[in-house]
């Protein structure tokens, strides 16, 4: 199996903490299941050690600005 | 000592990082370097980008659908031609794009770009050790592991009927060619005749190094038909879904250097196996099949090429254009639930709470129907169902509340 992380396409996913998660939630005043969501099985996921109801941080090479920070919560 | 100010005044502006770049390049490119007129340039270059930027409320959905929508009317309806990679077809236009937002489980056309592991073409040129090896014989190994080899391409087969048998005489060079690895014809015979006799169940004799022949075990001049059907049907080498493969050599992404490479081009795909072969860049090789790269590497990529493939579509057209923040929306409301939903009637204008917002979409009736049935409740919360009930929508102004006049403590401050 390959490693999905190591492709182009795939940006760096990392799971989020809960206390920046509290702040971001604060910020855009929202809950977390408002957010995107994302497969346990999700290939990048593999090798992190997710459950149901993490946050993954995912932080992709923008085409419009320079970095883009997203969330996704995990589902499933 | 002038180019320093002019950075302290660029880097403490509100822009964003490429269109500080930009003005860098802009300010430099007109020889300004006096810190009075580089002040008024950005500060004229950050209003511009204020004054652009979405307001709080703005309907971007409606936007996008027209800013793509509008172009989408001038593409034209049929557009099956060979596209500028390497005679390869592949489907083009409208239906392409139509093929993508409706979220496909294959595309019409199905291709791959495959690029080679430099690492790896090093380790083999090496492990050759020979001055006639290159780096396009490195390539065609590769080559030879993903197009699907059927034993027509390999030799003739004819069919003695009187001594039923099935006689294939195998092409020496196109042996050497496609197995450029295994050291003698007789060895790639062998090869081939296990595989015939393992898929076929039939028992073989090679009279000769490149000649393998079989027959039925009754002999029945049906049976012998049927072996040779079969027999063309068997994948010797390779994929079975890549019918063909077109070896490029291309200038590599690195535009500092003038270093080329062997990338493949594929008809049909599979994403999954090609990734795992050896000697393909698993972080370059990329499919035209957003599910294919959905299930090998995730919903971000396949945002990603929702997006590369919806915008190579329209620049294809010239309505390159199109702002990629619109497509870019498109591809996140995609991938929103964590899977590749459709747009449209299946998908996310389908799937929505209120039923008269999927009533006024397609198939008004059955959605009426069935939300009687099941006395569903609508909340009211969208666009389309306060349009239909003439309530304000909660969009732009319909959703802030002015209330006008003064309080009276202000009343003597207000002077204006």
């Amino acid at each position: 199996m390959v490693d999905a992380s190591q492709h182009n396409l795939v940006p760096e996913h990392t799971i989020v903490e809960e206390e920046e998660l509290e702040e971001v939630l604060d910020e855009y005043n929202i809950d977390r299941t408002d957010l995107p969501k994302i497969k346990r099985r999700d290939p990048p996921l593999r090798e992190l050690d997710v459950e149901v109801g993490d946050v993954i941080r995912i932080e992709r090479d923008s085409r419009t600005a320079d970095r883009a920070v997203v969330y996704r919560l995990v589902i499933e | 000592m002038a180019a320093n100010d002019i950075q302290v005044v660029v880097e403490g502006s509100d822009l964003p990082r490429r269109l500080k770049d930009k003005l860098y390049e802009t300010l430099d490119a007109k020889g300004i370097d006096d810190v009075e007129t580089a002040t008024d340039v950005k500060e004229a270059v950050e209003e511009r980008y204020l004054d652009t930027r979405v307001d709080p409320l703005d309907p971007v959905g409606t936007v996008s659908a027209q800013s793509i929508g509008e172009p989408g009317t001038q593409m034209t309806m049929n557009t099956f031609h060979y596209a500028g990679v390497a005679e390869i077809d592949v489907t083009q236009g409208l239906p392409r794009l139509i093929e993508l937002v409706d979220a496909r489980k294959t595309p019409d056309t199905p291709m791959m770009t495959v690029h080679v592991d430099p690492e790896f073409v090093q380790e083999r040129l090496d492990a050759e050790n020979d001055d006639g090896y290159t780096e396009r014989d490195v390539a065609h190994e590769i080559v030879w592991q993903i197009e699907a080899t059927r034993i027509l391409a390999l030799g003739d087969v004819s069919t003695n009927v009187a001594d039923m048998l099935v006689r294939i005489d195998l092409n020496e060079e196109t042996l050497d060619e496609r197995w450029p690895t295994v050291g003698t014809t007789a060895e790639v015979t062998a090869e081939i005749a296990e595989t015939i006799e393992s898929k076929l169940d039939v028992s073989t004799v090679e009279p000769d190094d490149a000649t393998i022949e079989f027959g039925p075990e009754e002999p029945s001049y049906r049976g012998l038909l049927q072996l040779v059907e079969e027999l063309r049907e068997i994948v010797f080498k390779g994929i079975d879904d890549v019918s063909r493969v077109v070896i490029r050599k291309e200038q590599t992404e690195d535009p500092d250097t003038d270093d080329e490479e062997f990338v493949l081009y594929t008809e049909g795909s599979a994403f999954g196996k090609v990734l795992d072969i050896d000697g393909v860049d698993a972080s370059r090789t990329t499919c035209n099949n957003i599910h294919e790269i959905y299930r090998q590497l995730g919903v971000e990529a396949a945002r990603e090429t929702i997006i590369n493939e919806t915008m190579n579509t329209l620049e294809e057209q010239g309505l390159g254009d199109v702002n990629i923040r619109h497509l870019m929306l498109v591809a996140d409301m995609m991938t929103n639930p964590g899977t590749i939903e459709s747009i449209g009637r299946h998908g996310i204008s389908g799937n929505k709470d209120s039923v008269l917002a999927r009533a006024a979409f397609e198939v008004t009736v059955n959605h009426l129907l069935d939300a009687a049935i099941h006395g569903e409740v609508d909340d009211l919360d969208g666009v389309t169902e306060n349009v239909i009930v003439g309530k304000p929508i909660k969009l732009g102004t319909g959703d802030v509340t002015l209330r006008m006049g003064s309080r009276p403590d202000t009343e003597s401050e207000s002077a204006d």
